[in-house]
């Protein structure tokens, strides 16, 4: 009889954890083109297809890049999150309330002030806006016991429908023509591109710097190491004297508050004035947790995993375009994708053994 | 001298051949779609989507291609997919909110040529066109007056923009046309697509007391409601939206609105193709065939309420005493000859806090109805904002 054996291993080294990820990916790309197949389109050729459409020219690196910037960034910040094992699901509310509180900062003051002055307050209203939303959940989780899982998810819903009510109530601009939607930002508060793309450069610096800090943060100051014992060993944690109600604020607010960079980034760069939620936000908060989650929680690597989901997103038009295939397949791939990661996960911190025995 | 003529005749048929291949091969038109929607929403874009599918068949000379289900956000990213990747010579984007992304486009790419669907934003190489549908909410307002017993009529509303204020007041006129004491009450979902919202809203509008409904919204909900209720034995009137929805609600659909844009991508394309092609707004309406009244693709009225709307007698100035069924199919008819025949924003029309809005024997022009935001006098409420 066959019999099936876990258990935990400890020697995980840098290289057995890429491999792992290595393997997941290809397992799940295993499994996406039997989807392909299942609609009657070549695998190979769609996954070629893909990574042809956002890496192989000019054009898809341009694009790539221009999606990466607000997953680098949300990404960056779940990792830290996550390494806590404080499940925030709700970057994408975190980004919204990032974006309501730049709006709000740029249109009451862009007016008068000057871009160097004007740029960085809304980056800052944004993350105050972001981390703000952040901490409620932390607050909710250590005081109250209520699981973060649910609280982050459903301060998503809520915050969309408030950012609803601000742009077809108060926020309404006169230049929508009753259509719902702030007026544009003043031209001071816009950020500036790279010519010929939508590359809104500085956004793009400030992610790749958050991603540098955050694991300066995570892996050579204390509050990163009392965030890595709440994570790993809570228990260990609380006889340390470690405040978990203080780390987890903290660290919910840098989080959040780097989401709401990232709303920010996605108004002022490219949007220019507040609308719909699902056009200022398009899903980043929640593709970020794939991306955290295949850069191993390190947010350094969050910068290149950011720039590889973002690639499959862009990707996706192509296959969408070239293929017939229904808009839907990029998130079957994503999803996909992610299952696979977590599962790897699951044979990184456990060795399997099977074994026959004869009873 | 035969052979010689032969050969001559083989020759140039050949030269033919080739010259005409060689046109036909030189002069491609490549089309992309941008759509808001999935293509199989069954209501806006399901409706574009037939109509580029029809412009694709009729001309030999046009490729298309689509993109489904484009947020606002990524909709400059798809038209410069579509431009540099799929070197489409026309964009067709179709939604309000691609409208400022769309005249960007038409700035970086000047060599090519864009239409956007229901904005108002136009360039030397950015057209718009749009086809309106409230004829039709006119002719179903009607149908509603003479039906309604509760003389309480609701409207499930997507967004309070002048589109939908238009159709809710060309839905008044027509109820007030019929039957001058029923109400028209207006929910708002705030939702293009909002089957959940919808079917609340209907709900609540029928727990109000309302019997007769129509809807802007992109799904067969308020229909299903509707015919739920319908089956149950307390009969519910409602129009259909957009795409023939009268399946969904074979005891509850009186008739609806359709939007047909083949003809309209049609006469687009070959405008373009012909080199004919200028900026200016393309809008149309019965008569250019682009709205159509019905819920289904073979009546314009359910035949299951053709009997009680024969039975209804209306009162009016030009044609005197006439059954709801007889003005319908008039009006219908008038409509298809142009709006300088019949138009239901002919004055006298005051809103509902007592302003003359249009003068007596005055029409309200284009500009007027593309702005409007006033409800008119059988109208409960007031606009948001």
């Amino acid at each position: 009889m066959l019999k099936i054996k876990t258990t935990d291993r400890y020697d995980i080294t840098p290289l057995r954890s890429f491999m792992t990820n290595i393997l997941s990916l290809l397992a799940a790309l295993v499994v996406i083109s039997i989807i392909f197949l299942i609609a009657g389109v070549n695998p190979l050729f769609a996954i070629s297809e893909i990574f042809s459409g956002s890496f192989g020219t000019f054009y898809g690196i341009k694009e790539t890049i221009t999606k990466a910037i607000p997953l680098i960034l949300i990404g960056t910040g779940l990792t830290l999150a996550f390494r806590a094992k404080f499940w925030n699901i709700g970057a994408e509310g975190q980004m919204l309330m990032g974006a309501i509180f730049a709006t709000w900062t740029g249109l009451n003051f862009g007016g008068a002030l000057p871009s160097y002055i004007i740029v960085p307050l809304i980056f800052l209203a944004g993350f105050i806006g972001g981390g703000l939303w952040g901490i409620i959940p932390a607050i909710l989780k250590i005081k109250y016991s209520i699981n973060e899982v649910i609280s982050t998810l459903m301060l998503n819903y809520i915050c969309a429908e408030f950012l609803m009510m601000l742009i077809v109530g108060p926020w309404k601009g006169k230049t929508r023509f009753g259509f719902p939607g702030t007026d544009n930002l003043p031209d001071s508060a816009i950020l500036g591109l790279i010519p010929g793309s939508r590359i809104h450069y500085a956004t793009l610096i400030l992610a790749i710097i958050c991603a540098i800090v955050l694991s300066v943060i995570i892996y050579k100051t204390r509050f990163g190491y009392e965030v890595r014992v709440v994570g790993e060993n809570p228990d260990a944690g609380r006889y340390a004297g470690i405040n978990f109600l203080k780390t987890s604020l903290i660290l919910m607010a840098i989080s959040g508050g780097l989401a709401g960079f990232a709303g920010v980034g996605e108004l002022a760069g490219i949007h220019h004035y507040l609308g719909y939620p699902a056009s200022i936000s398009s899903g980043y908060g929640f593709t970020a947790i794939i991306v955290a989650w295949l850069a191993k929680l390190n947010p350094l690597y969050a910068v290149f995993s950011g720039i590889f989901f973002a690639g499959i997103l862009v990707g996706g038009d192509a296959i969408q375009i070239s293929l017939g295939l229904p808009a839907a397949t990029v998130q079957i791939v994503n999803g996909t994708l992610l299952i696979f990661l977590i599962m790897g996960d699951y044979f990184l911190n456990h060795k399997i053994t099977l074994k026959f025995s004869n009873k | 001298m035969k052979k010689w003529m032969v050969l001559l005749l083989i020759c140039s048929i050949f030269c033919l051949g080739f010259s005409a291949a060689a046109i036909a091969g030189d002069k491609k038109l490549k089309a992309g779609f941008v759509y808001v929607g999935p293509v199989g929403d069954y209501g806006f874009t399901h409706a574009h989507d037939l109509g580029r599918q029809y412009a694709e068949e009729k001309f030999p000379w046009l490729e298309t291609i689509f993109v489904e289900s484009v947020a606002d956000a990524d909709c400059a990213r798809i038209i410069d997919r579509l431009i540099q990747q799929q070197k489409c010579d026309v964009v067709f984007t179709t939604s309000f909110g691609f409208m400022d992304e769309t005249i960007n486009a038409g700035t970086r790419y000047p060599d090519k040529l864009f239409m956007h669907c229901s904005g108002f934003k136009r360039s030397d190489n950015v057209g718009t066109y749009f086809g309106d549908l409230y004829q039709m909410y006119y002719l179903n307002g009607i149908m509603a007056g003479a039906l309604t017993k509760t003389n309480k009529i609701g409207y499930v509303a997507a967004f309070p923009i002048p589109e939908l204020v238009r159709h809710i007041d060309a839905y008044a006129l027509g109820i007030k046309a019929a039957n001058p004491a029923a109400k028209l009450n207006v929910k708002w979902i705030y939702a293009w697509y909002g089957p959940d919202k919808a079917k609340e809203a209907a709900e609540a509008l029928i727990g109000e007391g309302c019997d007769t409904l129509a809807f802007t919204e992109d799904t067969p909900a308020v229909i299903e409601v509707g015919q739920s209720h319908s089956e149950k034995g307390k009969q519910i009137y409602t129009f259909s939206h957009y795409s023939p929805m009268q399946p969904y609600g074979v005891d509850s659909v009186v008739s609806g609105q359709l939007m047909n844009w083949g003809g309209m991508y049609a006469r687009i394309l070959e405008d373009i193709y012909n080199k004919t092609w200028t900026n200016e707004d393309v809008w149309w309406l019965a008569k250019e065939k682009a709205a159509i009244l019905g819920g289904s693709e073979t009546d314009i009225i359910n035949p299951k309420f053709v009997k009680e709307l024969k039975a209804a007698m209306i009162d009016t100035k030009d044609f005197g005493k006439i059954s709801a069924y007889d003005l319908v199919v008039k009006r219908y008819e008038q409509m298809k000859q142009g709006v300088d025949v019949f138009d239901p924003f002919t004055g006298p029309v005051s809103d509902n806090k007592g302003t003359l809005k249009i003068k007596a024997g005055e029409r309200a022009s284009k500009d007027d109805l593309l702005s409007i935001m006033y409800y008119v006098d059988n109208v409960e409420g007031s606009v948001p904002n």
